[in-house]
């Protein structure tokens, strides 16, 4: 089609908007507010991902001792983890320094411990392993099996386990995200769809006209399409900048989850910010096509 | 240019024509006359290929309209064309913009459609009147822009529907002289008009309908 075809098109397209401005107003407004909820959505995701990544790369494990295991059997256990590799005892911690942190940690409520004939609490010591980029990831499952087959260990319990679980939540949030995301589409597409069938509707005794005077459907059609994809443009532009003022004013502040300071907040990446963009101009574009095809039949 | 065989039409249990067969040559001025539901109009909106007929064949310079797609149909309107009984004007756009539609949909050149507007515009006596709206326009003034956009692309054939039925005797006859300029330009012109009076003054073929059939032919 001939550039200028499409400099009249677009010029339609933006007389459109500003003799509809109110219809584009709400329409964008909502558009935007889906597009807000899915970003959010996603900066959230992102985070919570990001956070797991960092914890899995540092394994923590509390390898407990079993009761009466004595000075040479609890050395002899040291001695083992020391020559694990990767591995750093971080501390050691006897039945009474377990019992100490313990009482601690219930403050107030620690005078329910004195009901206690003995100390149920068992030694133990606390290793970290870190994975170097270029080294092999510990196992540790395997790790944890290996340790287990140590005279003197009772029990063994690692982060991982933690993280695995958290990942477990994050897959389902995950299935979530793609669910609201659907819904959210699905509105937007309404949204544009209802947008458009109304200036079309206003502008009806024109495309008639148009269509009189000999118009071919493209010619009539394209506006409407470009006024969609504008439409998707906007929202999508206007729905990523207040996403990015919202995270800016966040992310000076620290955040903590069950207790834990969390390193700072990171903004989505460029590929989602594209993403999120296109979605919403192809969601216009496919908006306004519906609605003019189920308009014309001239 | 114009060729009707055994054209049948019909609107629920209403025959609005029956029957009708006719040829109109090119470079002809041709009435269509009758009276009120006598199947005018909806003779002219078939040869413009807004309907298609029950049954029977409709050719328009050789094209089989039956058979036209969608796209051919457009086109073939580029070259007819038509002026509407209520006008069909834009009120939101200027005279000129209203005249200039017709050509902004064939991608015309914008130094070109101002330069054919302005030239219909004059053709029609309205050129100082280019950017008035049409409701800042009398009625016979509204008549002639729609007239200016139906010649402004020079087209093969001119229809009119009762282009003069809201008029007085004065501005149907400079109407009148308008059509018949046209026609000495070499288009074919086809009016429908229940207008004895236009009839009487103005000599030319005139094909009588009477309940959705030719009844005569003078």
């Amino acid at each position: 089609m001939r550039p200028r075809l499409w400099l009249y098109f677009l010029r339609q397209a933006l007389v459109n908007i500003m003799n509809n401005r109110v219809f584009h107003a709400i329409g964008m407004g909502t558009m935007v507010v889906c597009l807000l909820i899915f970003g959010t959505f996603l900066v959230l995701f992102v985070n919570l991902n990001a956070w797991l990544q960092g914890w899995g790369h540092t394994l923590s494990m509390s390898v407990y001792l079993e009761d009466g295991i004595g000075e040479p059997g609890r050395k002899r256990v040291e001695a083992f983890l020391r020559k694990l590799p990767g591995a750093e005892i971080r501390r050691y911690i006897s039945k009474e320094g377990a019992m100490r942190d313990l009482r601690h940690t219930l403050g107030p409520q620690a005078a329910l411990l004195e009901g206690l004939s003995v100390n149920p609490l068992p030694a133990s010591f606390e290793l970290i392993f870190r994975n170097s980029p270029g080294k092999e990831k510990v196992d540790s499952g395997k790790l944890k099996e290996r340790i287990k087959t140590i005279p003197g260990v009772s029990d063994v319990e690692y982060s991982e386990e933690w993280v695995k679980r958290f990942q477990g939540i994050l897959g389902v949030v995950r299935l979530a995200g793609f669910f609201i995301g659907g819904l959210l589409a699905l509105g937007i597409l309404f949204i544009v769809t209802n947008t458009i069938k109304l200036t079309i509707y206003s502008r009806r005794d024109e495309i008639e006209i148009l269509k009189l005077v000999g118009a071919t459907d493209g010619f009539v059609k394209a506006p409407f399409l470009l006024e969609g994809m504008i439409q998707g443009v906007l929202s999508g532009t206007t729905a990523l900048l207040l996403l990015f003022f919202g995270y800016f004013l966040l992310c000076g502040k620290k955040i903590h989850l069950m207790g834990l300071a969390l390193p700072g907040f990171v903004f989505i990446p460029q590929e989602y910010v594209f993403s999120i963009l296109i979605m919403s101009v192809a969601l216009g574009l496919a908006g306004s096509f519906i609605a003019v095809g189920r308009f014309f039949d001239l | 240019m114009i060729q009707l065989f055994h054209v049948f039409k019909e609107y629920g249990s209403n025959v609005a024509l029956s029957d009708i067969s006719l040829k109109v040559r090119e470079g002809e001025f041709v009435f269509i006359t009758g009276p009120s539901g006598a199947g005018k109009t909806t003779l002219l909106r078939l040869i413009f290929g807004a309907e298609r007929p029950a049954s029977g064949h409709i050719l328009i310079n050789g094209i089989h309209l039956n058979r036209i797609n969608r796209r051919n149909l457009d086109r073939l309107r580029r070259k007819i064309g038509f002026v509407f009984q209520d006008f069909k004007l834009l009120p939101g756009k200027t005279v000129f913009e209203n005249v200039a539609l017709a050509l902004e949909v064939t991608g015309e050149r914008r130094s070109r459609v101002r330069k054919k507007t302005r030239r219909a515009l004059k053709l029609v006596g309205l050129r100082e009147k280019e950017t008035a709206y049409p409701l800042q326009i009398s009625g016979g003034e509204q008549q002639r822009v729609a007239i200016a956009r139906a010649i402004v692309r020079d087209p093969l054939i001119l229809l009119a529907d009762e282009p003069t039925g809201n008029l007085d005797p004065d501005l149907t006859r400079d109407i009148m002289l308008l059509f018949r300029s046209i026609y000495m330009k070499g288009t074919t012109v086809v009016i429908a008009t229940h207008s004895r009076d236009l009839l009487e003054k103005t000599a030319a073929r005139t094909i009588l309908l009477d309940r959705g059939k030719v009844a005569g032919e003078t």
